[in-house]
Protein backbone atom coordinates (compact mmCIF):
# COMPACT_ATOMS: atom_id res chain seq x y z
CA UNK A 1 0.00 0.00 0.00
CA UNK A 2 2.79 2.39 0.94
CA UNK A 3 4.47 1.55 -2.34
CA UNK A 4 1.34 2.39 -4.31
CA UNK A 5 1.08 5.79 -2.61
CA UNK A 6 4.74 6.45 -3.29
CA UNK A 7 4.33 5.51 -6.97
CA UNK A 8 1.34 7.85 -7.35
CA UNK A 9 3.19 10.63 -5.54
CA UNK A 10 6.22 10.23 -7.81
CA UNK A 11 3.93 10.51 -10.82
CA UNK A 12 2.40 13.75 -9.53
CA UNK A 13 5.84 15.20 -8.77
CA UNK A 14 7.20 14.21 -12.18
CA UNK A 15 4.17 15.74 -13.90
CA UNK A 16 4.55 19.03 -12.02
CA UNK A 17 8.28 19.07 -12.78
CA UNK A 18 7.49 18.49 -16.44
CA UNK A 19 5.14 21.46 -16.40
CA UNK A 20 7.72 23.70 -14.71
CA UNK A 21 10.75 22.74 -16.72
CA UNK A 22 11.39 23.56 -20.34
CA UNK A 23 13.19 25.92 -22.65
CA UNK A 24 11.93 28.67 -20.37
CA UNK A 25 11.58 27.50 -16.78
CA UNK A 26 8.46 28.60 -14.97
CA UNK A 27 8.23 29.03 -11.23
CA UNK A 28 5.51 27.23 -9.31
CA UNK A 29 3.89 30.56 -8.43
CA UNK A 30 3.64 31.62 -12.06
CA UNK A 31 2.01 28.28 -12.87
CA UNK A 32 -0.33 28.60 -9.91
CA UNK A 33 -1.31 32.12 -11.03
CA UNK A 34 -2.01 30.82 -14.48
CA UNK A 35 -4.13 27.98 -13.14
CA UNK A 36 -6.21 30.30 -10.94
CA UNK A 37 -6.65 33.28 -13.28
CA UNK A 38 -6.36 31.65 -16.70
CA UNK A 39 -4.08 34.49 -17.77
CA UNK A 40 -0.38 35.28 -18.05
CA UNK A 41 2.61 33.05 -18.91
CA UNK A 42 1.46 30.33 -16.47
CA UNK A 43 -1.81 29.92 -18.34
CA UNK A 44 0.01 29.86 -21.67
CA UNK A 45 2.26 27.04 -20.43
CA UNK A 46 -0.64 25.03 -19.02
CA UNK A 47 -2.94 25.63 -21.96
CA UNK A 48 -0.73 25.42 -24.98
CA UNK A 49 2.93 24.72 -24.41
CA UNK A 50 3.34 22.01 -21.80
CA UNK A 51 -0.14 21.07 -20.57
CA UNK A 52 -1.15 19.00 -23.61
CA UNK A 53 2.30 17.45 -23.78
CA UNK A 54 2.17 16.30 -20.17
CA UNK A 55 -1.41 15.03 -20.55
CA UNK A 56 -0.46 13.14 -23.71
CA UNK A 57 2.65 11.71 -22.05
CA UNK A 58 0.61 10.48 -19.07
CA UNK A 59 -1.97 8.83 -21.31
CA UNK A 60 0.52 7.29 -23.73
CA UNK A 61 2.70 5.98 -20.89
CA UNK A 62 -0.29 4.50 -19.11
CA UNK A 63 -1.67 2.62 -22.14
CA UNK A 64 1.78 1.34 -23.09
CA UNK A 65 2.45 0.22 -19.50
CA UNK A 66 -0.94 -1.46 -19.25
CA UNK A 67 -0.46 -3.20 -22.59
CA UNK A 68 2.96 -4.52 -21.57
CA UNK A 69 1.70 -5.79 -18.22
CA UNK A 70 -1.16 -7.64 -19.92
CA UNK A 71 1.17 -9.35 -22.41
CA UNK A 72 3.66 -10.27 -19.69
CA UNK A 73 0.89 -11.82 -17.60
CA UNK A 74 -0.76 -13.57 -20.54
CA UNK A 75 2.46 -15.10 -21.85
CA UNK A 76 3.98 -15.54 -18.38
CA UNK A 77 7.19 -13.98 -19.56
CA UNK A 78 8.72 -10.63 -18.57
CA UNK A 79 10.10 -10.25 -22.10
CA UNK A 80 6.65 -10.35 -23.68
CA UNK A 81 5.83 -6.71 -24.38
CA UNK A 82 4.34 -5.05 -27.47
CA UNK A 83 7.65 -3.35 -28.28
CA UNK A 84 9.63 -6.61 -28.34
CA UNK A 85 6.71 -8.48 -29.94
CA UNK A 86 6.84 -6.07 -32.88
CA UNK A 87 3.32 -4.68 -32.43
CA UNK A 88 4.52 -1.11 -31.79
CA UNK A 89 6.70 -1.26 -34.90
CA UNK A 90 3.67 -2.44 -36.88
CA UNK A 91 1.61 0.45 -35.60
CA UNK A 92 4.45 2.82 -36.50
CA UNK A 93 4.79 1.38 -40.00
CA UNK A 94 1.07 1.82 -40.65
CA UNK A 95 1.22 5.49 -39.70
CA UNK A 96 4.29 6.15 -41.88
CA UNK A 97 2.57 4.29 -44.72
CA UNK A 98 -0.46 6.48 -44.16
CA UNK A 99 1.67 9.60 -44.59
CA UNK A 100 3.64 8.23 -47.54
CA UNK A 101 0.61 7.08 -49.51
CA UNK A 102 -1.71 9.83 -48.34
CA UNK A 103 -4.21 7.49 -46.71
CA UNK A 104 -6.86 9.68 -45.10
CA UNK A 105 -7.44 7.66 -41.94
CA UNK A 106 -6.89 9.00 -38.42
CA UNK A 107 -3.55 8.02 -36.85
CA UNK A 108 -5.06 5.81 -34.10
CA UNK A 109 -7.02 3.80 -36.68
CA UNK A 110 -3.91 3.31 -38.79
CA UNK A 111 -1.89 2.37 -35.71
CA UNK A 112 -4.54 -0.12 -34.62
CA UNK A 113 -4.61 -1.71 -38.09
CA UNK A 114 -0.80 -1.94 -38.18
CA UNK A 115 -0.53 -3.36 -34.66
CA UNK A 116 -3.27 -5.92 -35.20
CA UNK A 117 -1.84 -6.94 -38.59
CA UNK A 118 1.54 -7.67 -37.02
CA UNK A 119 -0.16 -9.53 -34.16
CA UNK A 120 -1.98 -11.76 -36.64
CA UNK A 121 1.24 -12.33 -38.62
CA UNK A 122 3.21 -13.20 -35.47
CA UNK A 123 0.39 -15.40 -34.21
CA UNK A 124 0.15 -17.25 -37.53
CA UNK A 125 3.93 -17.72 -37.87
CA UNK A 126 4.36 -18.92 -34.28
CA UNK A 127 1.15 -20.97 -34.12
CA UNK A 128 1.37 -24.63 -33.29
CA UNK A 129 -1.30 -27.27 -32.90
CA UNK A 130 -2.61 -27.65 -29.38
CA UNK A 131 -2.11 -24.07 -28.11
CA UNK A 132 1.29 -24.97 -26.72
CA UNK A 133 3.49 -22.37 -28.40
CA UNK A 134 6.26 -21.41 -25.96
CA UNK A 135 6.33 -17.69 -25.12
CA UNK A 136 9.95 -17.44 -26.25
CA UNK A 137 9.04 -18.62 -29.75
CA UNK A 138 6.37 -15.92 -30.00
CA UNK A 139 8.80 -13.29 -28.73
CA UNK A 140 11.50 -14.24 -31.23
CA UNK A 141 9.02 -14.32 -34.12
CA UNK A 142 7.73 -10.94 -32.89
CA UNK A 143 11.25 -9.49 -32.77
CA UNK A 144 11.86 -10.57 -36.36
CA UNK A 145 8.53 -9.25 -37.59
CA UNK A 146 9.14 -5.99 -35.73
CA UNK A 147 12.55 -5.53 -37.39
CA UNK A 148 10.92 -6.08 -40.76
CA UNK A 149 8.24 -3.49 -40.01
CA UNK A 150 10.85 -0.96 -38.86
CA UNK A 151 12.94 -1.55 -41.99
CA UNK A 152 9.88 -1.05 -44.18
CA UNK A 153 9.04 2.16 -42.33
CA UNK A 154 12.58 3.47 -42.86
CA UNK A 155 12.32 2.61 -46.54
CA UNK A 156 8.96 4.39 -46.88
CA UNK A 157 10.51 7.49 -45.34
CA UNK A 158 12.85 7.79 -48.30
CA UNK A 159 9.75 8.38 -50.44
CA UNK A 160 8.81 11.43 -48.36
CA UNK A 161 9.95 14.99 -49.06
CA UNK A 162 12.80 16.23 -46.84
CA UNK A 163 10.91 18.02 -44.06
CA UNK A 164 8.20 15.39 -43.81
CA UNK A 165 10.88 12.69 -43.66
CA UNK A 166 12.64 14.45 -40.79
CA UNK A 167 9.36 14.79 -38.93
CA UNK A 168 8.52 11.13 -39.56
CA UNK A 169 11.99 10.08 -38.38
CA UNK A 170 11.55 12.02 -35.17
CA UNK A 171 8.13 10.52 -34.64
CA UNK A 172 9.40 6.99 -35.27
CA UNK A 173 11.92 7.45 -32.46
CA UNK A 174 9.06 8.26 -30.13
CA UNK A 175 8.31 11.92 -29.62
CA UNK A 176 5.99 14.10 -27.59
CA UNK A 177 6.92 17.37 -29.31
CA UNK A 178 4.10 19.67 -30.43
CA UNK A 179 1.27 17.67 -28.88
CA UNK A 180 -2.09 19.45 -28.59
CA UNK A 181 -5.22 18.76 -26.57
CA UNK A 182 -6.57 16.75 -29.50
CA UNK A 183 -3.80 14.22 -28.98
CA UNK A 184 -4.43 14.14 -25.24
CA UNK A 185 -8.18 13.66 -25.71
CA UNK A 186 -7.52 10.90 -28.23
CA UNK A 187 -5.21 8.85 -26.02
CA UNK A 188 -7.32 9.38 -22.90
CA UNK A 189 -10.64 8.68 -24.60
CA UNK A 190 -9.56 5.51 -26.36
CA UNK A 191 -7.34 4.59 -23.41
CA UNK A 192 -10.13 4.70 -20.85
CA UNK A 193 -12.52 2.70 -23.05
CA UNK A 194 -9.87 0.04 -23.74
CA UNK A 195 -8.79 -0.06 -20.10
CA UNK A 196 -12.33 -0.93 -19.06
CA UNK A 197 -12.25 -3.80 -21.52
CA UNK A 198 -8.81 -4.82 -20.28
CA UNK A 199 -9.83 -4.88 -16.61
CA UNK A 200 -12.90 -6.94 -17.51
CA UNK A 201 -10.37 -9.62 -18.49
CA UNK A 202 -8.69 -9.70 -15.07
CA UNK A 203 -10.34 -12.97 -14.07
CA UNK A 204 -9.65 -14.77 -17.34
CA UNK A 205 -6.05 -13.56 -16.92
CA UNK A 206 -5.92 -15.17 -13.48
CA UNK A 207 -6.59 -18.49 -15.21
CA UNK A 208 -4.38 -17.86 -18.26
CA UNK A 209 -1.51 -16.97 -15.96
CA UNK A 210 -1.50 -20.58 -14.72
CA UNK A 211 -0.79 -21.85 -18.24
CA UNK A 212 -3.08 -22.79 -21.12
CA UNK A 213 -3.68 -26.34 -19.88
CA UNK A 214 -4.76 -25.41 -16.38
CA UNK A 215 -6.76 -22.47 -17.77
CA UNK A 216 -8.64 -24.90 -20.00
CA UNK A 217 -9.23 -27.12 -16.99
CA UNK A 218 -10.67 -24.09 -15.19
CA UNK A 219 -13.25 -23.64 -17.93
CA UNK A 220 -11.53 -21.19 -20.28
CA UNK A 221 -11.41 -21.43 -24.05
CA UNK A 222 -7.69 -20.76 -23.79
CA UNK A 223 -6.91 -20.17 -27.46
CA UNK A 224 -9.82 -17.77 -27.82
CA UNK A 225 -8.95 -15.96 -24.59
CA UNK A 226 -5.36 -15.55 -25.77
CA UNK A 227 -6.49 -13.84 -28.99
CA UNK A 228 -9.14 -11.75 -27.28
CA UNK A 229 -6.84 -10.46 -24.53
CA UNK A 230 -3.96 -9.97 -26.99
CA UNK A 231 -6.28 -7.95 -29.24
CA UNK A 232 -7.21 -5.58 -26.43
CA UNK A 233 -3.57 -5.18 -25.43
CA UNK A 234 -2.47 -4.51 -29.03
CA UNK A 235 -5.12 -1.79 -29.32
CA UNK A 236 -3.93 -0.24 -26.07
CA UNK A 237 -0.36 -0.12 -27.35
CA UNK A 238 -1.52 1.26 -30.72
CA UNK A 239 -3.38 4.04 -28.91
CA UNK A 240 -0.13 5.08 -27.27
CA UNK A 241 1.91 4.75 -30.46
CA UNK A 242 -0.59 6.90 -32.37
CA UNK A 243 0.12 9.95 -30.20
CA UNK A 244 3.72 9.40 -29.09
CA UNK A 245 5.31 7.16 -31.71
CA UNK A 246 6.65 3.69 -30.98
CA UNK A 247 8.43 4.79 -27.77
CA UNK A 248 10.70 1.85 -27.01
CA UNK A 249 10.91 -0.17 -23.77
CA UNK A 250 8.15 1.61 -21.82
CA UNK A 251 5.78 -1.35 -22.15
CA UNK A 252 8.63 -3.72 -21.33
CA UNK A 253 9.72 -1.98 -18.13
CA UNK A 254 6.42 -0.70 -16.68
CA UNK A 255 4.91 -4.00 -15.47
CA UNK A 256 7.84 -5.34 -13.44
CA UNK A 257 8.69 -1.84 -12.17
CA UNK A 258 5.11 -1.19 -11.04
CA UNK A 259 4.76 -4.60 -9.42
CA UNK A 260 8.10 -4.24 -7.65
CA UNK A 261 7.24 -0.81 -6.27
CA UNK A 262 3.71 -1.61 -5.11
CA UNK A 263 4.04 -5.29 -4.25
CA UNK A 264 0.98 -5.93 -6.45
CA UNK A 265 0.29 -9.63 -7.01
CA UNK A 266 -3.08 -10.18 -8.68
CA UNK A 267 -3.37 -9.47 -12.42
CA UNK A 268 -5.74 -6.53 -11.84
CA UNK A 269 -3.44 -4.90 -9.27
CA UNK A 270 -0.38 -5.47 -11.47
CA UNK A 271 -2.21 -3.97 -14.46
CA UNK A 272 -3.07 -0.84 -12.48
CA UNK A 273 0.48 -0.56 -11.15
CA UNK A 274 1.88 -1.12 -14.66
CA UNK A 275 -0.25 1.68 -16.11
CA UNK A 276 0.88 4.17 -13.46
CA UNK A 277 4.50 3.03 -13.80
CA UNK A 278 4.29 3.43 -17.59
CA UNK A 279 3.06 6.99 -17.20
CA UNK A 280 5.86 7.71 -14.73
CA UNK A 281 8.54 6.25 -17.00
CA UNK A 282 7.41 8.32 -20.01
CA UNK A 283 7.13 11.45 -17.88
CA UNK A 284 10.63 11.04 -16.41
CA UNK A 285 12.11 10.07 -19.76
CA UNK A 286 10.61 13.13 -21.42
CA UNK A 287 11.98 15.35 -18.66
CA UNK A 288 15.38 13.74 -19.02
CA UNK A 289 15.32 14.09 -22.81
CA UNK A 290 14.43 17.76 -22.61
CA UNK A 291 16.82 18.61 -19.78
CA UNK A 292 19.94 16.62 -20.57
CA UNK A 293 21.39 18.83 -23.30
CA UNK A 294 20.74 22.57 -22.94
CA UNK A 295 19.14 24.05 -26.02
CA UNK A 296 18.50 20.66 -27.56
CA UNK A 297 15.15 18.87 -27.26
CA UNK A 298 15.77 15.16 -27.66
CA UNK A 299 12.77 12.98 -28.48
CA UNK A 300 11.44 11.00 -25.51
CA UNK A 301 12.22 7.73 -27.30
CA UNK A 302 15.95 8.43 -27.05
CA UNK A 303 15.68 8.60 -23.28
CA UNK A 304 13.52 5.49 -22.90
CA UNK A 305 15.95 3.74 -25.24
CA UNK A 306 18.87 4.71 -23.01
CA UNK A 307 16.98 3.56 -19.91
CA UNK A 308 15.47 0.49 -21.49
CA UNK A 309 18.43 -1.10 -23.24
CA UNK A 310 20.41 -1.76 -20.02
CA UNK A 311 17.19 -2.99 -18.39
CA UNK A 312 16.66 -5.44 -21.24
CA UNK A 313 20.23 -6.74 -20.89
CA UNK A 314 19.80 -7.15 -17.14
CA UNK A 315 16.47 -8.94 -17.66
CA UNK A 316 17.99 -11.24 -20.25
CA UNK A 317 20.82 -12.23 -17.94
CA UNK A 318 18.33 -12.86 -15.14
CA UNK A 319 16.20 -15.07 -17.37
CA UNK A 320 19.34 -16.97 -18.34
CA UNK A 321 20.20 -17.47 -14.67
CA UNK A 322 16.72 -18.81 -14.03
CA UNK A 323 17.21 -21.20 -16.94
CA UNK A 324 14.27 -19.78 -18.90
CA UNK A 325 16.49 -18.68 -21.78
CA UNK B 1 -18.18 -43.16 -15.47
CA UNK B 2 -15.63 -41.66 -17.84
CA UNK B 3 -15.65 -43.59 -21.08
CA UNK B 4 -13.66 -43.45 -24.27
CA UNK B 5 -14.85 -45.27 -27.36
CA UNK B 6 -12.68 -45.93 -30.42
CA UNK B 7 -10.57 -42.97 -29.32
CA UNK B 8 -7.69 -41.89 -31.55
CA UNK B 9 -5.30 -39.17 -30.40
CA UNK B 10 -2.48 -37.65 -32.41
CA UNK B 11 0.26 -35.10 -32.16
CA UNK B 12 1.97 -33.59 -35.21
CA UNK B 13 4.16 -36.68 -35.44
CA UNK B 14 1.28 -39.10 -35.89
CA UNK B 15 -1.16 -41.13 -33.82
CA UNK B 16 -0.24 -41.74 -30.19
CA UNK B 17 -3.36 -43.65 -29.20
CA UNK B 18 -5.42 -45.56 -31.73
CA UNK B 19 -8.96 -46.86 -31.45
CA UNK B 20 -8.90 -47.14 -27.67
CA UNK B 21 -11.94 -48.30 -25.75
CA UNK B 22 -11.77 -47.59 -22.06
CA UNK B 23 -14.07 -47.17 -19.14
CA UNK B 24 -13.03 -45.55 -15.86
CA UNK B 25 -15.11 -46.07 -12.71
CA UNK B 26 -16.69 -42.97 -11.21
CA UNK B 27 -16.20 -43.85 -7.56
CA UNK B 28 -12.67 -45.22 -7.44
CA UNK B 29 -9.01 -44.33 -7.49
CA UNK B 30 -7.57 -45.14 -10.91
CA UNK B 31 -3.94 -45.06 -12.03
CA UNK B 32 -2.84 -45.04 -15.66
CA UNK B 33 0.52 -46.77 -15.99
CA UNK B 34 2.80 -47.80 -18.82
CA UNK B 35 6.21 -47.19 -20.38
CA UNK B 36 7.46 -43.77 -21.51
CA UNK B 37 5.93 -42.64 -24.77
CA UNK B 38 2.92 -44.96 -24.58
CA UNK B 39 0.56 -42.00 -24.45
CA UNK B 40 -0.43 -41.98 -20.76
CA UNK B 41 -0.34 -38.20 -20.46
CA UNK B 42 -1.82 -37.74 -23.90
CA UNK B 43 -4.77 -39.90 -22.89
CA UNK B 44 -5.25 -38.02 -19.63
CA UNK B 45 -5.19 -34.67 -21.45
CA UNK B 46 -7.79 -35.86 -23.91
CA UNK B 47 -9.98 -37.13 -21.07
CA UNK B 48 -9.85 -33.60 -19.63
CA UNK B 49 -10.43 -32.10 -23.10
CA UNK B 50 -7.12 -30.21 -22.96
CA UNK B 51 -6.12 -32.05 -26.10
CA UNK B 52 -8.48 -32.28 -29.07
CA UNK B 53 -9.71 -35.73 -30.04
CA UNK B 54 -8.70 -36.94 -33.50
CA UNK B 55 -11.60 -39.38 -33.75
CA UNK B 56 -13.85 -41.35 -31.45
CA UNK B 57 -15.58 -39.87 -28.47
CA UNK B 58 -15.42 -39.42 -24.73
CA UNK B 59 -18.47 -39.47 -22.50
CA UNK B 60 -18.74 -38.26 -18.92
CA UNK B 61 -21.56 -40.04 -17.08
CA UNK B 62 -23.11 -40.81 -20.44
CA UNK B 63 -22.91 -37.27 -21.85
CA UNK B 64 -20.76 -36.55 -24.88
CA UNK B 65 -17.91 -34.42 -23.56
CA UNK B 66 -17.23 -32.86 -26.95
CA UNK B 67 -20.40 -30.80 -26.70
CA UNK B 68 -20.15 -29.63 -23.11
CA UNK B 69 -19.66 -25.90 -22.50
CA UNK B 70 -16.15 -25.39 -21.01
CA UNK B 71 -17.36 -23.93 -17.77
CA UNK B 72 -19.92 -26.68 -17.20
CA UNK B 73 -17.18 -29.25 -17.77
CA UNK B 74 -14.84 -27.42 -15.37
CA UNK B 75 -17.47 -27.75 -12.67
CA UNK B 76 -17.54 -31.51 -13.09
CA UNK B 77 -13.93 -32.38 -13.89
CA UNK B 78 -10.67 -30.81 -12.76
CA UNK B 79 -7.20 -31.49 -14.12
CA UNK B 80 -3.81 -30.81 -12.63
CA UNK B 81 -1.22 -30.81 -15.43
CA UNK B 82 2.28 -32.14 -14.93
CA UNK B 83 4.72 -29.72 -13.23
CA UNK B 84 2.54 -26.59 -13.45
CA UNK B 85 4.28 -23.21 -13.21
CA UNK B 86 3.01 -20.59 -10.79
CA UNK B 87 2.96 -16.83 -11.35
CA UNK B 88 5.86 -15.08 -9.64
CA UNK B 89 5.25 -14.04 -6.04
CA UNK B 90 1.86 -15.75 -5.66
CA UNK B 91 0.67 -16.82 -2.19
CA UNK B 92 -0.78 -20.24 -1.50
CA UNK B 93 -4.22 -18.83 -0.64
CA UNK B 94 -4.33 -16.77 -3.87
CA UNK B 95 -3.41 -19.80 -5.92
CA UNK B 96 -6.12 -21.91 -4.31
CA UNK B 97 -8.76 -19.19 -4.81
CA UNK B 98 -8.24 -19.49 -8.55
CA UNK B 99 -9.77 -22.95 -8.35
CA UNK B 100 -13.10 -21.18 -7.90
CA UNK B 101 -12.90 -19.46 -11.31
CA UNK B 102 -15.33 -21.91 -13.01
CA UNK B 103 -17.94 -20.99 -10.40
CA UNK B 104 -17.59 -17.22 -10.76
CA UNK B 105 -18.72 -14.82 -13.46
CA UNK B 106 -16.79 -11.76 -14.61
CA UNK B 107 -18.14 -9.66 -11.77
CA UNK B 108 -19.75 -12.02 -9.25
CA UNK B 109 -18.45 -11.38 -5.74
CA UNK B 110 -16.56 -13.80 -3.54
CA UNK B 111 -19.23 -15.88 -1.83
CA UNK B 112 -19.41 -17.89 1.36
CA UNK B 113 -19.36 -21.16 -0.60
CA UNK B 114 -16.18 -20.08 -2.41
CA UNK B 115 -14.50 -19.37 0.91
CA UNK B 116 -15.68 -22.66 2.35
CA UNK B 117 -14.41 -24.58 -0.69
CA UNK B 118 -10.96 -22.98 -0.40
CA UNK B 119 -10.75 -23.49 3.36
CA UNK B 120 -11.81 -27.11 2.92
CA UNK B 121 -9.25 -27.68 0.17
CA UNK B 122 -6.43 -26.15 2.22
CA UNK B 123 -7.42 -28.24 5.23
CA UNK B 124 -7.63 -31.42 3.14
CA UNK B 125 -4.02 -31.04 2.05
CA UNK B 126 -2.88 -29.83 5.47
CA UNK B 127 -1.85 -26.39 4.22
CA UNK B 128 -4.10 -24.17 6.33
CA UNK B 129 -1.12 -22.93 8.32
CA UNK B 130 0.86 -22.12 5.19
CA UNK B 131 -1.95 -20.35 3.32
CA UNK B 132 -0.33 -16.95 3.56
CA UNK B 133 3.14 -18.01 2.54
CA UNK B 134 4.68 -17.36 -0.84
CA UNK B 135 4.48 -20.50 -2.93
CA UNK B 136 8.10 -20.06 -4.03
CA UNK B 137 9.31 -20.29 -0.41
CA UNK B 138 7.84 -23.75 0.13
CA UNK B 139 9.36 -27.21 -0.31
CA UNK B 140 8.53 -29.34 -3.35
CA UNK B 141 6.06 -31.47 -1.40
CA UNK B 142 4.29 -28.45 0.04
CA UNK B 143 4.09 -26.81 -3.37
CA UNK B 144 2.51 -29.91 -4.86
CA UNK B 145 -0.04 -29.94 -2.04
CA UNK B 146 -0.86 -26.30 -2.79
CA UNK B 147 -1.53 -27.18 -6.44
CA UNK B 148 -3.69 -30.07 -5.27
CA UNK B 149 -5.65 -27.65 -3.11
CA UNK B 150 -6.26 -25.51 -6.22
CA UNK B 151 -7.97 -28.36 -8.08
CA UNK B 152 -9.74 -29.53 -4.89
CA UNK B 153 -11.21 -26.04 -4.46
CA UNK B 154 -12.69 -26.49 -7.91
CA UNK B 155 -15.08 -28.88 -6.15
CA UNK B 156 -15.52 -31.37 -8.97
CA UNK B 157 -16.68 -35.00 -8.73
CA UNK B 158 -13.80 -35.94 -11.08
CA UNK B 159 -10.15 -35.19 -10.47
CA UNK B 160 -7.47 -35.94 -13.10
CA UNK B 161 -3.76 -35.63 -12.27
CA UNK B 162 -0.80 -35.91 -14.62
CA UNK B 163 2.10 -37.44 -12.69
CA UNK B 164 1.26 -35.75 -9.38
CA UNK B 165 4.29 -37.35 -7.74
CA UNK B 166 7.06 -36.26 -10.13
CA UNK B 167 10.02 -34.52 -8.50
CA UNK B 168 8.89 -35.69 -5.05
CA UNK B 169 10.84 -38.00 -2.79
CA UNK B 170 9.26 -41.28 -1.72
CA UNK B 171 7.75 -39.98 1.53
CA UNK B 172 6.07 -37.09 -0.23
CA UNK B 173 4.91 -39.33 -3.06
CA UNK B 174 3.15 -41.54 -0.54
CA UNK B 175 1.75 -38.51 1.22
CA UNK B 176 0.19 -37.20 -2.01
CA UNK B 177 -1.18 -40.60 -3.04
CA UNK B 178 -2.55 -41.24 0.45
CA UNK B 179 -4.22 -37.88 0.38
CA UNK B 180 -5.89 -38.62 -2.95
CA UNK B 181 -7.17 -41.95 -1.69
CA UNK B 182 -8.51 -40.37 1.48
CA UNK B 183 -10.28 -37.78 -0.64
CA UNK B 184 -11.89 -40.56 -2.65
CA UNK B 185 -13.00 -42.46 0.44
CA UNK B 186 -14.31 -39.40 2.26
CA UNK B 187 -16.03 -37.43 -0.47
CA UNK B 188 -16.42 -39.97 -3.26
CA UNK B 189 -14.28 -37.97 -5.69
CA UNK B 190 -13.20 -40.09 -8.64
CA UNK B 191 -9.42 -39.79 -8.92
CA UNK B 192 -7.50 -40.63 -12.10
CA UNK B 193 -3.70 -40.21 -12.05
CA UNK B 194 -0.90 -40.95 -14.44
CA UNK B 195 1.78 -42.65 -12.35
CA UNK B 196 5.26 -44.02 -12.95
CA UNK B 197 5.84 -46.22 -9.93
CA UNK B 198 4.03 -49.53 -10.42
CA UNK B 199 4.16 -50.63 -6.80
CA UNK B 200 2.82 -47.34 -5.48
CA UNK B 201 0.14 -47.39 -8.17
CA UNK B 202 -0.91 -50.88 -7.04
CA UNK B 203 -0.85 -49.89 -3.41
CA UNK B 204 -2.95 -46.75 -3.68
CA UNK B 205 -5.35 -47.54 -6.55
CA UNK B 206 -8.51 -49.56 -6.91
CA UNK B 207 -8.29 -49.70 -10.66
CA UNK B 208 -5.29 -49.81 -12.99
CA UNK B 209 -5.06 -49.02 -16.68
CA UNK B 210 -1.92 -50.49 -18.25
CA UNK B 211 -0.94 -49.07 -21.61
CA UNK B 212 1.76 -50.44 -23.91
CA UNK B 213 3.34 -49.06 -27.06
CA UNK B 214 0.43 -50.44 -29.08
CA UNK B 215 -2.46 -49.49 -26.89
CA UNK B 216 -4.33 -50.94 -23.96
CA UNK B 217 -2.81 -54.06 -22.39
CA UNK B 218 -5.11 -54.54 -19.42
CA UNK B 219 -7.49 -52.67 -17.14
CA UNK B 220 -9.05 -53.67 -13.87
CA UNK B 221 -8.12 -54.46 -10.28
CA UNK B 222 -4.36 -54.30 -9.56
CA UNK B 223 -4.17 -58.09 -9.05
CA UNK B 224 -5.53 -58.80 -12.51
CA UNK B 225 -3.51 -56.11 -14.29
CA UNK B 226 -0.06 -56.53 -12.75
CA UNK B 227 0.85 -60.01 -14.01
CA UNK B 228 4.20 -61.09 -15.47
CA UNK B 229 2.57 -61.55 -18.90
CA UNK B 230 1.12 -58.06 -18.95
CA UNK B 231 4.37 -56.50 -17.70
CA UNK B 232 6.27 -58.30 -20.41
CA UNK B 233 3.85 -57.07 -23.05
CA UNK B 234 3.87 -53.45 -21.82
CA UNK B 235 7.46 -52.88 -20.73
CA UNK B 236 9.34 -55.79 -22.27
CA UNK B 237 10.22 -56.51 -18.65
CA UNK B 238 10.72 -59.90 -17.06
CA UNK B 239 9.44 -59.71 -13.53
CA UNK B 240 7.95 -61.67 -10.69
CA UNK B 241 4.85 -60.38 -9.02
CA UNK B 242 4.34 -61.16 -5.35
CA UNK B 243 2.15 -59.79 -2.59
CA UNK B 244 3.50 -56.64 -0.99
CA UNK B 245 4.54 -57.75 2.53
CA UNK B 246 2.99 -54.63 4.03
CA UNK B 247 -0.31 -54.24 2.19
CA UNK B 248 -0.78 -57.50 0.29
CA UNK B 249 -1.23 -55.62 -2.99
CA UNK B 250 0.74 -56.86 -5.99
CA UNK B 251 4.41 -55.94 -5.96
CA UNK B 252 6.56 -56.04 -9.06
CA UNK B 253 10.08 -57.38 -8.60
CA UNK B 254 12.02 -57.14 -11.87
CA UNK B 255 14.38 -59.93 -12.84
CA UNK B 256 17.89 -59.03 -13.87
CA UNK B 257 18.34 -57.94 -17.42
CA UNK B 258 21.03 -60.23 -18.92
CA UNK B 259 24.35 -58.45 -19.67
CA UNK B 260 24.10 -59.29 -23.35
CA UNK B 261 20.85 -57.40 -23.70
CA UNK B 262 22.18 -54.36 -21.85
CA UNK B 263 25.18 -54.00 -24.11
CA UNK B 264 23.09 -54.61 -27.20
Amino acid sequence: MRGAVLLALLLVLASVAALLHGQIDASPSVLWQGLLTGEGPGALILDTIRGPRVATALGAGAVLGLSGTIFQTLFRNPLAAPDLLGFNAGAGLAIIAGIAFGIALPAPVLAAIGGLAVAVIVGALAWRRGSGTPALTIILVGLGTGFTATALATFLMTLLPGTAAAEAQRWLTGSLAARNWGHAAQVWGAGIALSLLAFSQARPLMAMELGAELATGLGMRAELARWRISGIAVLLAATGVAVAGPVPFVALMAGPFGARMTGARSPAARMAAGAVAGALIVMLADLLARASLPGLQLPVGVATGLLGAPYLLWRLSREMDKGDL
Amino acid sequence: MLEASSLTLAYDGGPVIEALDLSLPGDKVTAIIGPNGCGKSTLLKALARILPVQSGRITLDGEDMGHMPPRALARRLAILPQAPRAPEGIRVADLVRRGRLPWRGLLSPWREEDRAACDGALAAVGMTELAHRDLAELSGGQRQRAWLALVLAQGTPWLLLDEPTTYLDLTHQMEVLGLLRRLNRQSGTAVVSVLHDLNLAARYSDHLVLLGKNGLIAAGAPETVLTPEHLGAAFGLRARVMPDPVTGTPMVVPLDIPETEVSA
